[in-house]
């Protein structure tokens, strides 16, 4: 009976598990902005000093609720070598989120080579993506239009994916709730062609 | 009261974070252990049993448990689980013959429950020598990429030259501050 009681309390209280990829060049802001997600939706969390945030070479884990929905986060290490461990990723992912650096236009260039070598996987054909011109606090970087003009060369590729370029500052917290929303629904009205994995109950 | 107390010296951030070493026979547990006590290269014999230290980085200290690794005593492993904060996994960079039998030991490790909360470094280690893997090539090996609740990170460090071992305790004092 307590079996029975304790399964049902499970099946009415269990939420939806999606994962969401945080990629992108190094030194782009992605464990920033995934501290700073953190530091929004759950309560009590305290942010990691963003000074002392290191180059992450490995993953990063996050969780977060949003009504009976958990979004759990993984962000994977940018640098060139490391960008050959992202595919591992790409079958388990409901979504993800691509981070730029709009302060370094010297590697615009790259960073769109990259996003584009990335949407080429077959394994993300429908895959919701978001891409997030992080940095926006400092003077001089690129406009979020400037950023779509390189990136609009993948259109294509991208097909009827849903997709976007939204400005946020992951160090101010500015457009952080406004990407995480989007991704939120596009994942949910995604989710009869990537269902979201449940918890087992015992 | 013991709460009150605890509170307050949590406050000081003196607690005594517990951290395992662990790996292979070889991998240099040992050599990394006092290199990070005593920022010495000394000459070890391998372990049998453990070595156990203190070490103070920054305001933190941490209690660093080194644990032999030859395959008679690994079973042993497991009676030092209980309250980990962190694991040290040592891997020999140039030992690519027996990358495949560390990485079933760190996947059986990982699924005990008493590490469920223990964040993962892993210690690429003897990066000096030439010819040994890079970092893709480690988290390939070892199959970390299959990790998908746990935060772990990877340090290219050689104990003989000491590089990669500040950057490494930075990441580990940083994590287990924010786990606290």
């Amino acid at each position: 009976m307590w079996t029975l009681l304790t399964g049902l309390y499970q099946y009415l209280t269990q939420k939806d598990d999606y994962y969401i990829l945080i990629v992108g060049l190094d030194n782009a802001g992605k464990t920033t902005y995934l501290e700073q997600t953190k530091t929004k939706y759950c309560p009590n969390y305290k942010m990691m000093n963003p000074s002392k945030i290191t180059t992450t070479v490995g993953c990063n884990v996050g969780t977060i609720d949003i009504g009976n929905i958990r979004l759990n986060f993984w962000d994977l290490g940018g640098q060139e070598e490391l960008q050959s461990l992202w595919d591992k990723y790409y079958a388990d992912c409901h979504g993800i989120i691509y981070i730029i650096d709009s302060a370094d236009r010297q590697r615009l260039e790259e960073s769109w080579l990259t996003f584009d070598k990335m949407i080429q996987s077959e394994q993300l054909t429908n895959v919701p993506l978001l891409v997030s011109c992080n940095k926006q606090d400092l003077e001089q970087c690129m406009t979020v239009p400037e950023i779509k003009r390189t990136f609009n060369r993948s259109t294509a590729k991208i097909g009827v994916r849903d997709c976007m370029v939204l400005a946020c500052s992951a160090l101010s917290g500015d457009g952080i709730n406004e990407s995480i929303n989007w991704m939120k629904d596009c994942i949910v009205r995604n989710s009869t062609i990537r269902p979201p994995k449940r918890q087992d109950i015992a | 009261m013991g709460n009150l107390l605890s509170y307050f010296s949590g406050l000081f951030g003196n607690k005594e974070r517990r951290i395992l070493i662990l790996g292979l026979d070889g991998a240099g547990k040992t050599t990394i252990l006092y290199r990070l006590q005593v920022s010495e290269v000394v000459t070890t014999i391998p372990t049998i049993g453990f070595n156990v230290e203190t070490v103070q980085y920054k305001n933190l200290k941490f209690q660093v448990w080194d644990l032999g690794g030859q395959t008679s005593i690994r079973p042993y492993w497991r009676c030092y689980y209980s309250n980990t904060d962190a694991i040290i996994y040592v891997i020999d960079s140039m030992d690519r013959d027996r990358i495949g039998i560390s990485k079933h030991e760190l996947v059986s490790m990982l699924e005990e429950d008493e590490l469920k909360n223990a964040v993962l470094c892993v210690f690429a280690n003897k990066q000096d020598l030439e010819g040994c893997m890079s970092v893709s090539e480690v988290a390939n090996a070892l199959g970390l990429t299959s990790l998908k609740n746990r935060k772990y990170q990877i340090f290219k460090t050689s104990a003989i030259k000491g590089t990669g071992l500040n950057e490494a305790m930075d990441w580990l004092a940083n994590s287990l501050q924010q786990k606290k």
